[in-house]
């Protein structure tokens, strides 16, 4: 993708999250029920939405179309998951998934 | 006057223990973004127009997969659906102001400003000093959001690529769905999306993505229907 058109997508982007943020703030009072309606939707995207971004992403190697599954990647998921469970953060889940990553390639190179 | 200038620093100091969450995120973003070959004024301008780092890795993912254009807008749109509770949550704070206050803080509307905003404590106090320490925690939070991404950007050129630092963004977000499943409905949402992606990698434009988030939400709705039908047959069984 040429700069160009990235700088476009970056302002399209920007443009939609702003409106996104600012939605409900600029209808304020007109929009209780809109509300009530979508909250199930609303509620159930996030955990959607990530999965489908990082599932993939974890179970094969680059490139995913491959479906070459790496077992190193998996074990360091695994590590994530288990700290993310108790830290409740982003932070220490992702720092542990990648000493284990790293720890992994060391031992089978 | 005083006041408000006090509820505004009671802000920032309640947003400072969080940097610890900001900082690596947005190193991780400045640096990924270097790392996909962007120019430092790229990564910036993407920063700062979006100001927002889930959508800004879902991006980079994309871009890296050379998704086309519309997937990826309407991918990051979408990361950043959670935005629109926000804004239904402050729209009774934010909405009767003037336009000048308004669009900067709904701009500035993040997940930070969210926790620490909607506290029980919070609602307790009056409007304008809600409003001035939801300002304080967004102002504080937009800075260290883009110095996390500029110390990113600086520090992004001098790390080897065989650390294979990209890995983290798949984590991060791992880390986020651990913490997003509150209850079984969530988690057999998040396990439908996860196959179906798998499942559908191979459909052209990253449509796959989009088929498997449709799957997971549409999943979601309609299990806690069956669920309770099937536990309604078998509550008659046992009577009859």
């Amino acid at each position: 993708m040429d700069n160009l058109t990235l700088w476009m997508l970056f302002f399209a982007v920007g443009l939609g999250t702003f409106l996104v943020r600012l939605s409900f703030i600029q209808l304020h009072g007109s929009t209780e029920a809109l509300i009530q309606r979508s909250k199930n939707v609303l509620m159930l995207l996030p955990p959607a939405i990530l999965a489908a971004l990082c599932i993939p992403a974890i179970v094969f190697s680059r490139p995913v179309t491959e479906y070459q599954v790496d077992p190193v990647q998996l074990l360091a998921a695994a590590v994530t998951i288990l700290i993310a469970k108790f830290s409740r953060s982003v932070f220490w889940p992702v720092v542990g998934g990648m000493l284990c990553l790293w720890l992994l390639r060391i031992l089978s190179s | 006057m005083t006041d408000h200038r006090k509820q505004f620093w009671l802000g920032v100091r309640d947003l400072l223990p969080l940097v610890s969450g900001v900082l690596p995120f947005g190193l991780i973003a400045g640096a990924t973004g270097v790392s996909l070959g962007m120019t430092p004024e790229m990564v910036m301008g993407m920063t700062v127009l979006f100001f927002a780092g889930s959508a800004q890795l879902a991006a980079y993912s994309l871009i890296q997969d050379n998704a086309p254009f519309i997937i990826i807008m309407i991918t990051a749109v979408v990361v950043n659906l959670r935005f629109a509770i926000y804004s239904a949550t402050f729209a009774p704070l934010l909405g009767p102001l003037k336009k000048r206050y308004r669009l900067p803080l709904a701009y500035m509307l993040s997940d930070q400003v969210y926790g620490l905003c909607s506290m029980p404590e919070q609602q307790q106090k009056s409007d304008s000093e809600r409003l001035w320490y939801l300002t304080g925690v967004a102002v504080s939070m937009a800075l260290s959001w883009i110095l996390s991404v500029v110390l990113g950007i600086a520090l992004g050129a001098s790390i080897p690529s065989h650390w294979s630092l990209e890995f983290t963004i798949p984590l991060a977000f791992l880390a986020m769905l651990v913490t997003t499943i509150s209850n079984r409905q969530l988690f057999m949402v998040a396990l439908i999306s996860g196959s179906c992606a798998i499942g559908f990698q191979l459909l052209p434009y990253n449509t796959g993505f989009i088929v498997a988030v449709v799957a997971g939400v549409s999943a979601g709705l309609l299990i806690p229907g069956l669920w309770q039908k099937w536990s309604d047959r078998k509550g008659g069984d046992s009577r009859g």
